[in-house]
């Protein structure tokens, strides 16, 4: 069975027991093992914490802070001008600079003068020539250099049998 | 309690005297860095966090309220900004261990002890260190408060704005973990 007075060795350790309270637990702790192992126990971890390297802030520490705060407190720029504002605001994905604007407009150009330097070199055809060109009949069912001429010629032989 | 000094400086930043700020900072930086350097476990993050606390506290002294002690409210400050600090992983690069730059062990050469005294002195060094860095941060800052910064009760709740019996409940919870953290460790490395 645990003594209650146990959770009182905390408060007793850290001085926060009034005077006649203290006196009391400190009688009790001598009559008391277990309250005797708590106690000795936290004035062990106590003497552990005692010697803990306390750490100094680094060289320079406040220095930098101040020039933290110095860049904090920097006015401010001032109210943008207007385009800037726009370029910057919920419509800014859609808007295009001038100079932006400008090369869209060669490229655009270039292109379409390109298309048609090439269509010009490659006059177009009269109607029935593009139906002619279409037409199965123009294809060479055996060109000059091809296999189709030995494949026919196998055929034959096979009817011929 | 209030500090005289404290009253004087924030009302020399209220007036608009900048520089009284910077001999705030000078006053309380090892405090502070302290704190987060147990808190947070490495150098880099606690000067990180450390710096942070003073930005805080820069930009919201003017409506600081002088029934309060400037102390504990940067120490609150502080907690605050290392609990909710996420640069590593907390305790991740723990410096611990013999030859580590930044040891928990206190070894100036004035007052040289005997090998075996260091040896125990490091192992509960390396103990503590390893029962902090698990504790959960609300516990790891209320022991540190405690028993590194040396508040009183009512300080401490003052700092982190609980009531007297959370804090005596917390830090008899602290204490209790750490203990059985550090006995575990010790028969683990024994």
């Amino acid at each position: 069975m645990s003594c209650q007075k146990t959770k009182l060795i905390p408060a007793y350790l850290d001085e926060e027991l009034q005077g006649g309270e203290r006196a009391a637990l400190e009688t009790h702790v001598q009559g008391c093992a277990q309250c005797g192992t708590a106690l000795k126990d936290m004035r062990s971890l106590r003497a552990a914490f005692a010697s803990t390297e306390r750490h100094p802030a680094p060289y320079g520490f406040a220095t930098r802070v101040m020039a933290l705060t110095r860049a904090m407190e920097a006015p401010s720029p001032g109210p943008l001008p207007l385009w800037e504002r726009i370029k910057r605001g919920w419509f800014a994905p859609f808007v295009v600079g001038f100079a932006e604007a400008a090369v869209l407009i060669v490229v655009i150009t270039v292109g379409i003068l390109a298309g048609r330097v090439m269509t010009n070199s490659n006059p177009a055809m009269p109607a029935m020539n593009i139906a002619s060109s279409l037409s199965i009949d123009m294809f060479d069912p055996t060109p000059p250099g091809s296999l189709g001429g030995a494949y026919l010629a196998m055929l034959e032989v096979g009817n011929e049998k | 309690m209030h500090d005289a000094e404290d009253l004087l400086l924030i009302k020399r930043f209220s007036n608009g005297d900048t520089s009284a700020f910077g001999e705030l900072v000078l006053k309380y930086q090892d405090k502070i860095y302290n704190l987060c350097r147990h808190m947070l476990g490495n150098p880099q993050d606690a000067e990180d966090a450390a710096q942070e606390v003073f930005l805080k506290a820069f930009q919201a002294l003017p409506r600081f309220q002088p029934e309060a002690s400037l102390y504990t409210w940067l120490y609150r400050i502080a907690t605050n900004t290392c609990i909710d600090f996420k640069r590593k992983p907390v305790w991740e690069s723990l410096f611990g261990g013999p030859g580590e730059e930044d040891r928990l062990i206190h070894d100036r050469a004035s007052d040289a002890p005997s090998p075996e005294k260091l040896h125990q002195s490091r192992q509960t060094g390396e103990a503590l260190q390893e029962g902090l860095g698990k504790l959960s941060p609300k516990l790891r800052a209320i022991i540190i408060l405690k028993e590194l910064e040396e508040l009183s009760y009512e300080e401490i709740a003052e700092t982190l704005d609980i009531s007297m019996g959370t804090v005596k409940s917390r830090i008899a919870r602290a204490r209790e973990d750490l203990q059985k953290i550090m006995k575990k460790f010790r028969e683990q490395n024994s």
